[in-house]
């Protein structure tokens, strides 16, 4: 690694700290927006410390002035407390990390579609421009852009399942979830697809693909509009420049020219727009993951929205909003990879 | 002149060639009834003001018109290495990949920007070499096998002249194809032809003046200097020899010192590879010194065309003499061309230099003015030479 | 005698002239166009269209009992009725007009918001800018429909909570764009030009600035109208919206939810109550978003002389 590479990675790490801060404020500054006794959730670890509301307000100061209130809850959330969670009885952090492996298996088979294809799509779009396939390329990524995506998830289970009888809601079958949960199967991921291979069971493996299959391609379909835009047109900037005629005054065939001058630089920005796809990729998952009754992060969140559980939201929020932070954060220094005139200054 | 074949000793000619470009704003008559000639072994200097068509020329002669522009007119000969000639503007694409890079190349204004932002020098100079060259540089690597005779019987030794032959004789060969899918052995088959491309690079950059070839071969283009950018564009366009080189103002955007190096280089590598030259400026000064014949374009048109001496003492067009005049000498005032370059979504009738001529007549409103032979070597496009033509 | 005198166009008209141009000439702006309007004139012509009980608030679906299973199409309930008992087209054109209204209060005030904050950053730059600035990074580092959800919580479930978070959500975007226009005009000759006449900021920020960064405007707040349609829509989904039996396209979708299995004979009996809203809901993202791209197409400097 250059020393120019370490020194932007240490750059956006130290940039990171006053987002971190910031995103803490103004969560906190949400929960301003209740009284004390209903904040008090925020604070406990177990449904017993409910009765003693008056000694944890007074614990935490609740009704002192703001900015000490501040520094006692930013305290907790550095420990890791968020709170207790009415609607799970559980706590908000345990709920979060049991409930992350299931989003986070929907979201590793999506991405890699939402890319693939969105680039793909867009390139063809772009080299095409103004064919044919150009418009009709650009016509399905408006439809899907606008589709809205528990619409989507309805009918797709309505014609699937309800007509078909295939392709069920939830994570696993009955009797996959009665397997999993026994101590035959060892958990060592959370990601169902991928403890059954390590298990060695294929047909959990296959259970679980089964049930993947309308989520994925709900989440795929909506966001895959995002990349393919991006790519058209940073495609399309990318063969008007002049190192594109420079190829092909060289003698170079125009596949040549495409596929190793221009496309190379146009993935460029499209790399560094990804980052807009975590924060749809999360915003999917929860709509995805409430129609699909795929208990994830997002199910568990929409869940606790609807019993007005405060905790569980703010604490889905903060912890959402720091994910997308670092997913920028893997961008930023993916785009340094791929970018000589960043990696090398 | 008229649509006459290409006579011996010339390497190309440009015959009334029109270009158009389609946009909203109307269409944009770039460059109209354009001729030229360029004989082997000379340098041509084009000089003009922007938007007079030169480079919208340069690009079409290598049939990459920019869009959205389109050839309406005209024809471009050109006499290849084997003695026979095509016209450019007729030929399809395949055919002109054999054209571009190998017969015919080009040196960009801007190094910057005419270089892959994310792909090393070397590489890019490869490409050209590869796309030209191949079977040269696979016979050189055999050659090199050869000379190493303790490794005959070794199996990767063979297996790598096994895919050189295969290359040379038989390159569509299913099990080639095969091999050069295969990463890992994709690179060990074809290691001895890296070393040889990458000598053959060393030995061009170092004629290109740049020091530590080495090091430059796998810079990325952002870590070079603008005079080393040029160097490297020059190299690309210099690497399978090219019949005709062609020079878009390839010092603009440099430093003075810089400029008169590239400028240097250039003369000396015309005498070493003995190409044909177009070189494209706005400064009459660059032309002066590099030039044999000087053609004169004016809002699309080749106005005057004489060698580099003869248009200095004896500029017969009006808008040569504004130009001659207008190069700035220390002790006299500063004289400039009255008006401005026309819109040529709509230029004027007739002769396009009319509004701003200090010499014009009636009928120079409504006659398009061809060029014509005043002296040997001498033409101009203007009415007041009419007369005297005996072409 | 008649003499003819010849008036310059002014550039913002040629502009104007070249920018309809485009949008006539391309055919998926019009196919926009016409859904937007389509949609509008059903939105303006509600209460002739599904004329509501008198004495009631119109946006309450009236109901046919409280039957639960979806009746389908007939010719009391052209579109059938939704789990309960609503009337499903009641629904759709009131739904209409709460999707207009939430669409263009939301865009209305966002980018009033933006505008000023925006206006403000990019004009005075220095502090200012940088503190407006990080404010706006804090509330962008949150996914949009995510903070929008934990805001109507905090706010209490309905619609009112819905347009208000949307708001809170929705003005950085505005703010980021306005002010990018605007440190990107204020460089120009002719800003420089009004300073030295001696303009007052004001008159330069409303009569010399903003005009010029209107149309990059228009084409993020209508691609912004279809999204902020799907978030409200998606809130209201999750059960964050108005009380049951409003007129509210999510709504009527989420009240499909439970229907999508139909019955042993007809796997799809009960289609419609999860079609006809959801095709709604589409074509009216969709609309806007035509019409966003296809201006976004025209005002690109890059692509448009082409």
């Amino acid at each position: 690694m250059s020393s120019n590479l370490r020194t932007y990675i240490a750059r956006r790490l130290i940039l990171l700290v006053p987002t971190l801060i910031g995103m803490t404020v103004l969560v906190f500054a949400i929960t301003q927006l209740f009284d004390p006794i209903e904040r008090a959730a925020l604070y406990i670890t177990e449904p017993r410390q409910a009765r003693f509301v008056k000694e944890i307000i007074a614990k935490y100061g609740l009704d002192r002035p703001v900015y000490i209130q501040y520094f006692n809850w930013i305290t907790q959330v550095i420990q890791g407390n968020l709170g207790w969670s009415q609607s799970l009885h559980m706590k908000v952090l345990d709920a979060l990390v049991t409930r992350f492996p299931a989003t986070a298996e929907l979201a590793i088979y999506s991405t890699p579609l939402i890319i693939l294809f969105g680039i793909y799509l867009g390139k063809l779009s772009a080299i095409k421009r103004n064919t044919v396939i150009d418009h009709a390329s650009r016509v399905v990524a408006i439809i899907g852009w606008s589709l809205p995506s528990f619409w989507l998830g309805i009918v797709l289970l309505a014609i699937f399942y309800g007509g078909m009888g295939v392709f069920p809601p939830g994570r696993l079958s009955e009797w996959a979830e009665a397997l999993v949960r026994s101590g035959e199967f060892k958990l060592y991921t959370g990601l169902y697809t991928i403890d059954a291979l390590i298990n060695l069971n294929f047909s959990v493996f296959l259970d679980a693909i089964y049930h993947l299959v309308l989520p994925v391609i709900t989440l795929t379909t909506i966001n895959v509009a995002l990349i393919m835009r991006v790519m058209r047109s940073s495609m399309l900037e990318q063969l008007n420049k002049m190192y594109i005629t420079a190829a092909r005054a060289r003698g170079l065939d125009e596949k040549t020219v495409i596929d190793r001058h221009a496309t190379r630089n146009a993935l460029i920005p499209v790399i560094t727009l990804s980052g807009l796809l975590a924060a749809g990729m999360l915003s999917g998952v929860v709509i995805t993951e409430t129609v699909f009754e795929f208990k994830g992060v997002g199910y568990f969140a929409a869940h606790a929205a609807t019993q007005l559980d405060i905790p569980a939201v703010l604490g889905f929020a903060l912890f959402a909003g720091i994910l997308f932070i670092l997913a920028n954060l893997i961008v930023d220094i993916l785009y340094a990879y791929i970018d000589p005139r960043i990696r090398l200054g | 002149m008229s649509n006459k074949p290409l006579s011996l000793e010339e390497q190309l000619k440009v015959n009334d060639l029109t270009v158009r470009f389609y946009t909203y704003e109307g269409i944009v008559k770039a460059v109209e009834k354009a001729s030229l000639k360029i004989r082997k072994g000379e340098t041509l200097g084009i000089v003009g003001e922007t938007g007079s068509g030169k480079s919208v020329t340069a690009l079409t002669i290598l049939a990459l018109t920019p869009s959205p522009g389109r050839v309406e007119d005209g024809n471009i000969l050109f006499r290849k290495r084997d003695s026979s000639v095509i016209d450019i503007l007729r030929m399809n694409e395949h055919q002109l990949l054999q054209i571009r890079g190998k017969e015919i190349s080009m040196i960009f204004q801007e190094p910057n920007a005419a270089l892959d932002p994310v792909c090393k020098v070397g590489e890019q100079i490869t490409e050209a070499i590869l796309a030209h060259r191949l079977r040269e540089m696979v016979e050189k690597s055999i050659e090199v096998i050869k000379k190493e005779k303790d490794n005959e019987y070794d199996l990767w030794t063979r297996l790598e002249t096994w895919t050189y032959k295969e290359m040379l004789n038989n390159p569509s060969d299913v099990r080639l194809k095969i091999i050069q899918k295969i990463p890992i052995i994709r690179d060990i088959t074809k290691r001895r032809l890296r070393q040889v491309i990458r000598q053959e690079i060393v030995e061009l950059l170092k004629l290109m003046e740049i020091p530590d070839p080495g090091r430059v071969i796998d810079a990325y283009p952002h870590e070079l200097s603008g005079g080393m950018q040029q160097r490297i564009v020059i190299a690309i366009a210099l690497a399978c020899s090219p019949l005709l080189l062609i020079a878009d103002e390839p010092t603009t955007n440099l430093d003075v010192t810089v400029q008169a190096q590239i400028l240097d280089l250039i003369n000396r590598l015309k005498e070493k590879f003995g190409s044909s030259i177009i070189y494209i400026t706005h400064d009459m000064g660059v032309v002066a010194e590099i030039s044999d014949r000087v053609a004169v374009m004016y809002a699309g048109s080749v106005v005057e065309v004489a060698p580099v001496k003869e248009l200095f003492r004896n500029p017969l067009h009006p808008y040569t003499k504004g130009l001659l005049e207008s190069i700035p000498r220390p002790g006299s005032p500063l004289k400039s061309i009255p008006g401005t370059v026309p819109n040529l979504v709509d230029p004027p009738s007739g002769c396009r230099f009319h509004p701003r001529c200090a010499y014009m007549m009636n009928k120079c409103k409504e006659i398009m003015p061809r060029l014509v032979k005043v002296s040997e070597d001498h033409y101009v496009a203007c009415l007041l030479y009419e007369g005297e033509s005996d072409d | 005698m008649i003499r003819w005198i010849k008036i310059e166009e002014s550039p913002r008209l040629k502009e104007t002239k070249f920018i309809l141009n485009r949008i006539r000439e391309n055919p998926l702006s019009l196919v926009g166009l016409a859904i937007v309007i389509s949609f509008a004139v059903i939105a303006i012509f509600a209460h002739i269209l599904a004329p509501p009980p008198p004495g009631r608030d119109p946006y309450i679906i009236p109901r046919a009992g409280y039957f639960p299973e979806p009746q389908p199409p007939s010719p009391e309930h052209a579109f059938g009725t939704t789990q309960g008992q609503y009337d499903l087209y009641y629904g759709i054109i009131w739904g209409t007009r709460a999707a207009y209204r939430i669409g263009v209060l939301v865009v209305a005030m966002s980018a009033f918001i933006g505008i000023a904050v925006g206006s403000l950053a990019g004009y005075y730059k220095g502090v200012i800018d940088e503190v407006l600035m990080r404010l706006t990074d804090i509330i962008l580092a949150f996914p949009s429909l995510i903070l929008a959800m934990a805001l109507v919580v905090a706010f209490g479930p309905g619609l009112d909570s819905i347009t208000l978070a949307l708001i809170l959500v929705g003005w950085p975007g505005y703010a980021r764009l306005v002010r990018g226009e605007f440190l990107r005009i204020s460089a120009e000759d002719f800003v420089e030009a009004a300073k030295t006449i001696g303009c007052s900021n004001l008159r330069i920020i409303i009569r010399h600035i903003l005009p010029n960064a209107i149309f990059p405007l228009l084409v993020y707040a209508s691609l912004d109208i279809g999204s902020i349609i799907l978030v409200a829509a998606a809130l209201s989904f999750l059960g964050l919206g108005p009380p049951e039996g409003y007129a509210d396209w999510g709504q009527l979708i989420s009240l499909s939810r439970n229907w999508i299995t139909g019955t042993a004979a007809n796997p799809f009996a009960y289609w419609h109550v999860y079609t006809i809203p959801g095709v709604f809901l589409f074509l009216f993202v969709m609309g806007w978003n035509l019409l966003g791209d296809a201006l976004r197409d025209v005002l690109d400097p890059m692509l448009r002389r082409r």
